[in-house]
């Protein structure tokens, strides 16, 4: 099945961190109503992300001298989690649209840069086509790019294409003889780019996130973009496509904690309690507050690692970078973490009865096992030890 | 005075959590000295991200003494205070008693460091899930400090 992309409408232009997290809270109001049914249904939030990206939450990070808001990477991240609480498919789908905004900054020419920041401000979308699952790693790109006199040619099969579906322009990223790795902007409708709606993960289920094909796509060279430059330099980039992770696994935390919140009020006493009520459980209260510090922890952690980014984008050195890269590691360990476990004591607090379909609170951690997987929690230990004990400053890349 | 017979106060002092977090500090460092004189086990990547974890929960603890600290300059809240200092109080507490654990299990040392053991840590739990579950605030007791 292939959807293409509505004509972008006119934009709202954000102004300030404080209208951004304002417009935030009251998108993610509306988005909380039907999330659980958009879920159940696998029912793409076609509507939801033109209200979304109308909004112009999708153009905050645009800086004030292209006309954006130029706004914090403490908001980006604040406004990521509070959409993400109440639906974390719609707080995933801009993460790359973000990225690919501080690529262009890093390393397009002034007039690419005018042109898309302009677009991005009018409401137009940038999917993605970057990661491909039959590579050797995340980081290995077999699709290929060849540059003639005007223009470039891509070839090359995605997979993991959040946002390619419901995007007017996808980015793809593709490396040429040298694999120095390009970005090429393709519009939706450019011949030889297919975009496959073939996601069937059971989380994060209304995402999109499937395939792309580009075959003999071709594109004016004015379309492309030096992308390994944001890595060969210095720059925040890593630490932006982190941070974004990091944030929609905090909002699964927070929107799974109020929901284990809502569902153990209602829980009936266990036997041997002597109480009247489940809420009275002194277990079960004490597991709330455990819930309560670490999610909180998380946050704090979370708006260090904006902090950091602010930091290196100001002062684009090594140092700076590998300090952001760190701090956003560990908002990526807490949030993965939290979201899991709120997301799975919220069962064991509200009793047998919370596992009937007709609630679906699972969504919560199929959410949150599904996204948490975008990479491992695993590595960031190994990341921040490292540079802890020996001093060694993280590789730089998108995961990083 | 220990853990079991100490009373939960409301409204304890953010010392508590200031005097975990450099305990722990200390003791990550000098865990950090006895490990990097190793040279195998600068290498070995299961120590490597042990320090990971041991460093994330020290940056909680720090990043929740600062929130509650914030908390007690700008929220007009005695409960909300209360709770934040609480929380406080079991990161530092969380961090302090993880490097103490990591410290003996990869130097066989142990850094003495009373004062922090004698502190009701579930009952904080209680305290803070109370209010945010149940909206029952805990009873006022004036800090002594």
């Amino acid at each position: 099945m292939t959807i293409s992309a509505q004509s972008p409408r006119t934009a709202h232009v954000i102004h300030s961190d404080a209208e951004a997290i304002a417009v935030a809270h009251k998108l993610a109001a509306c988005f909380a109503i039907e999330a659980s049914v958009r879920d159940r249904e696998r029912r793409l939030p076609i509507a939801e992300l033109d209200e979304f990206s109308a909004s112009g939450l999708w153009g905050i990070t645009v800086p004030k001298e292209y006309g954006g808001a130029g706004v914090s990477y403490v908001t980006v991240a604040e406004v990521i989690k509070i959409i993400s609480s109440a639906d974390s498919s719609l707080g995933q789908i801009p993460q790359n649209h973000l990225g690919v905004l501080d690529i262009l900054l890093q390393t397009a020419t002034e007039e690419q840069k005018r042109y898309y920041f302009g677009k991005v401000l009018k409401g137009y979308r940038f999917g993605n086509a970057f990661s491909e699952s039959k590579s050797k790693n995340a980081g290995a790109f077999e699709t290929r790019i060849r540059f003639d006199k005007d223009t470039a040619q891509i070839d090359g099969e995605k997979f993991y294409c959040t946002g390619a579906l419901f995007a007017h322009i996808v980015p793809a990223v593709a490396v040429d003889e040298e694999n120095k790795a390009f970005i090429a902007f393709i519009e939706r409708d450019t011949p030889g780019l297919t975009v496959i709606d073939s996601w069937d993960g059971f989380g994060q289920r209304t995402t999109a996130s499937g395939g792309v094909t580009l075959n003999e796509v071709k594109v004016p060279l004015s379309a492309v973009i030096p992308a390994h430059k944001a890595f060969d330099e210095p720059t925040a980039d890593g630490p932006i496509s982190q941070i974004i992770q990091a944030a929609v696994d905090t909002g699964i935390a927070v929107g799974a904690l109020e929901e284990a919140k809502r569902y153990a009020r209602e829980a009936r006493p266990w036997i041997d309690s002597g109480q009247d009520h489940g809420w009275q459980d002194p277990f079960s209260i004490a597991a709330i507050g455990d819930l309560e510090w670490r999610v909180h922890g998380t946050e704090a952690i979370l708006k260090k690692a904006g902090r950091a980014i602010d930091h290196a984008l100001l002062n684009p050195n090594e140092d700076a970078v590998a300090r952001a890269s760190v701090v956003v590691a560990q908002a990526k360990v807490l949030s993965a973490e939290i979201a899991l476990l709120a997301s799975s004591k919220l069962f064991e607090l509200a009793g047998t009865r919370s596992v009937l379909g007709k609630y679906n609170l699972d969504r919560h951690w199929r959410n949150a096992r599904t996204h948490t997987l975008h990479d491992p929690a695993r590595w960031k230990y190994h990341l921040i030890g490292n540079y802890l004990l020996n001093g060694v400053k993280p590789a730089r890349h998108a995961w990083n | 005075m220990n853990a079991l017979t100490q009373p939960i106060i409301a409204g304890q002092p953010l010392a508590k959590s200031q005097h975990d977090l450099h305990n722990a500090r200390s003791v990550l460092d000098a865990t950090l000295r006895f490990v990097r004189q190793q040279a195998q086990a600068t290498d070995d990547p299961f120590v490597i991200s042990r320090f990971g974890d041991l460093h994330i929960r020290i940056e909680v603890a720090a990043a929740l003494l600062e929130r509650a600290e914030d908390f007690r300059s700008s929220v007009d809240d005695d409960t909300e205070i209360s709770v934040a200092i609480a929380e406080s109080h079991l990161a530092s507490a969380d961090a302090l008693n993880a490097v103490s654990n990591a410290e003996f299990e990869l130097t066989g040392q142990r850094t003495a460091l009373p004062g922090s053991l004698d502190d009701p840590l579930r009952w904080k739990l209680h305290l803070i899930g109370n209010f945010r579950l149940n909206g029952i605030h805990p009873p006022s007791v004036r800090s002594v400090v």
